[in-house]
């Protein structure tokens, strides 16, 4: 469904209409600018936006942007940047200077991995990088030093480990790594008192740290989600009865006990279970 | 030696016999002959053994057979005080490897005249009985009952700035005899002079309804705040998270425990998804979530929605309807049978 290829004609009609928003924007010199879905290939297209020092949003979901500019790190008040479903597969690492941007919006793009440096933002809470290509590998080694981020949503990327360093996002609430090809997961996320919100649904694991149990997962404001991995059969019970059974269970003597033998003999890896060669975006 | 002065006298006796015990002569008939206790002079000869002169006022004093007048005396053989320095008249206190007048000798601690009371030699000092046991008690860490002067063993009693026995009182209200549990209660608030102060058992103490701080259990003097069902020392009501006190300032309760607002919101839940700021007007819930009525937006596209705007889900983030028919095939199809394995949560909202 997505037309990879930019068309060599010119859409003028989208073209004027770009340029039209940009004006009226600029009169009013209204700090929110909604360029969504306007057929947008690259920067260039928005003459001047790089100079709207007032804007303190930009959102430019649902274009065609393959390259993000390092000069967009001159917009100092930007505050909330969107660039869901676009075909980024690189992004500027001044993008990380910007000194307001709390919401970054990277979700359904083409990235197989971020700039180095790229966790030095110094005010970014909520950061969406759902529907990529990334994996623990290709992780700048700062990026787990956000220790403002308060959501952090890495569903549908390719991780089979998560660095024990996600320890220090301390204020992290909503973790997200939904359909990735987890094997297994860091004891450091038991040290996320403010998670309430923690999906693993779709991965390859098996066993969970007991440290996991230390979590509150069981108030009505939280919200776990563990379905569709390979847990082994005491999980799996456990799981059938209801979560606060498994919390339970996750801190109780029995399971540190199992817990340790597991991993001096560790269960049998499964294989990846979604088939991503049908992602969007994988397309090169 | 305390010589007393004597009256002279004189007196008309046998002529024959008589004879100035000074100089040994005769008395011519008529002449003026001093007599005292029995012996005779001359009156020219009855004079200061020192300066020949006539006593003043016809007082002398006696020191071994010689009589003197009181300068002459005072010179020769008075005691000077070890305080003053002044001669010693009169009563002597011969202590301390000296003599002193009798309101000269005082305990070197309280001032209080020991010529009567007796002291104590303590460290080189003259003390009184009581400043002994003092600093005696010191010594041995205890105190010393303001009233009897004794060592208190037990738990002292402190009543207007001062330690005593508790039995020494008794409860202004009841009448009991106190123990040390009893409370000291400001009789006069507002007033800082603890002269006002009285003494309660603890019974009584309890039914006069002086609040007591819900935090440190102690009775609250000053400004009480009431709040949870307690009372609470202004500074001791404080945010159960972060433990600072409100001083006025607006606190929520949460199952019997207060907050401030900061950490009320960030503890259940009212801050605002997209400005992390705490709602101050309707809150709009949703997927676990809260936000500003104005800030409820499509994840995707940050355009407003509303109550009635019919949105999707993902990843608990909301999506407009437009925005979800943009994503890709294949994950809306994931997305599907991951609902229809799930049935409780019915897709779109």
């Amino acid at each position: 469904m997505n037309q990879a290829p930019v068309s060599c004609i010119p859409n003028t009609s989208k073209m004027s209409k770009t340029k039209k928003v940009l004006e009226e924007s600029r009169e009013i010199q209204n700090p929110e600018l909604d360029l969504a879905d306007k057929g947008i290939a690259t920067f260039e297209e928005m003459p001047g936006l790089l100079n709207m020092l007032y804007i303190t949003r930009l959102t430019l979901s649902h274009n065609k942007i393959k390259n993000v500019p390092p000069g967009l790190a001159n917009l100092v008040n930007l505050e909330i940047l969107t660039l869901a479903n676009n075909h980024l597969e690189e992004l500027p690492l001044s993008l990380s200077s910007m000194p307001k941007l709390r919401i970054l919006n990277l979700s359904f793009n083409r990235l197989y991995g971020l700039p180095r440096g790229f966790g030095a933002f110094p005010m970014l809470e909520v950061l969406d990088l759902t529907y990529n290509n990334l994996s623990e590998k290709t992780l700048p080694g700062n990026f787990f030093m956000m220790e403002t981020l308060r959501a952090l949503y890495m569903g549908d990327n390719d991780f089979e480990y998560l660095s024990s360093d996600i320890g220090n996002l301390k204020n992290l609430q909503i973790l997200v790594l939904r359909e990735n090809d987890l094997i297994e997961l860091p004891k450091e996320i038991g040290e996320l008192t403010r998670l309430r919100e923690f999906n693993v649904q779709g991965n390859r694991l098996t066993i969970l740290p007991p440290e996991i149990g230390n979590l509150d997962m069981i108030s009505n404001k939280s919200v776990f989600r563990l379905d569709g991995n390979e847990w082994v059969t005491p999980i799996a019970d456990q799981l059938q009865v209801g979560i606060s059974h498994l919390m339970d269970y996750l801190r109780s003597e029995t399971y540190r006990i199992l817990y340790s033998r597991y991993l001096t003999n560790k269960p049998e890896i499964p294989p990846p279970c979604i088939d991503k060669a049908k992602k969007i975006s994988r397309i090169r | 030696m305390s010589p007393t002065p004597m009256p002279s006298l004189t007196g008309g006796m046998s002529f024959d016999n008589m004879m100035c015990s000074r100089c040994g002569e005769g008395f011519e008939p008529h002449e003026k002959i001093v007599n005292s206790t029995g012996e005779l002079w001359h009156q020219q000869c009855f004079v200061c053994a020192q300066c020949f002169r006539p006593f003043k006022e016809g007082i002398f004093y006696e020191f071994e057979n010689r009589k003197y007048c009181e300068h002459d005396f005072q010179v020769l053989f008075a005691p000077c005080c070890g305080k003053c320095g002044e001669f010693v008249i009169g009563r002597v206190i011969k202590a301390m490897n000296a003599n002193w007048h009798p309101n000269c000798f005082r305990c070197e601690m309280c001032s209080g005249e020991l010529a009567d009371s007796g002291f104590i030699r303590n460290a080189g000092r003259a003390l009184c009985h009581e400043c002994n046991a003092k600093v005696k008690a010191v010594g041995l860490g205890k105190y010393v009952c303001h009233k009897c002067h004794g060592l208190i063993d037990d738990q002292p009693l402190k009543f207007r700035g001062e330690v005593y026995h508790p039995y020494h009182f008794i409860c202004t209200a009841c009448g009991v005899e106190l123990d040390s549990s009893a409370r000291e209660v400001r009789s006069r608030p507002g007033f800082a002079n603890n002269d006002m102060n009285e003494l309660y058992c603890l019974r009584c103490h309890d039914k006069m309804g002086i609040p007591i701080c819900g935090a440190c259990r102690r009775p609250i003097e000053e400004r009480v705040v009431t709040a949870l069902g307690k009372h609470w020392h202004v500074e001791h009501f404080v945010c159960a998270k972060c433990e600072k006190p409100f001083f006025g300032h607006r606190h929520y309760e949460k199952k019997g425990l207060a907050y401030c607002e900061t950490h009320y919101h960030q503890l259940f839940g009212n801050l605002c998804f997209v400005c992390n700021q705490v709602i101050a007007g309707d809150v709009f819930t949703a997927l676990n979530k809260a936000w500003c009525v104005h800030h409820f937006a499509c994840s995707m596209c940050d355009q407003k929605m509303n109550q009635k705007t019919k949105f999707y889900e993902f990843d608990l983030k909301p999506a407009c309807k437009k925005c979800y028919e943009k994503l890709p095939i294949e994950f809306r199809r994931r997305l599907r049978r991951q609902h229809e394995a799930t049935p409780k949560k019915l897709v779109p909202a």
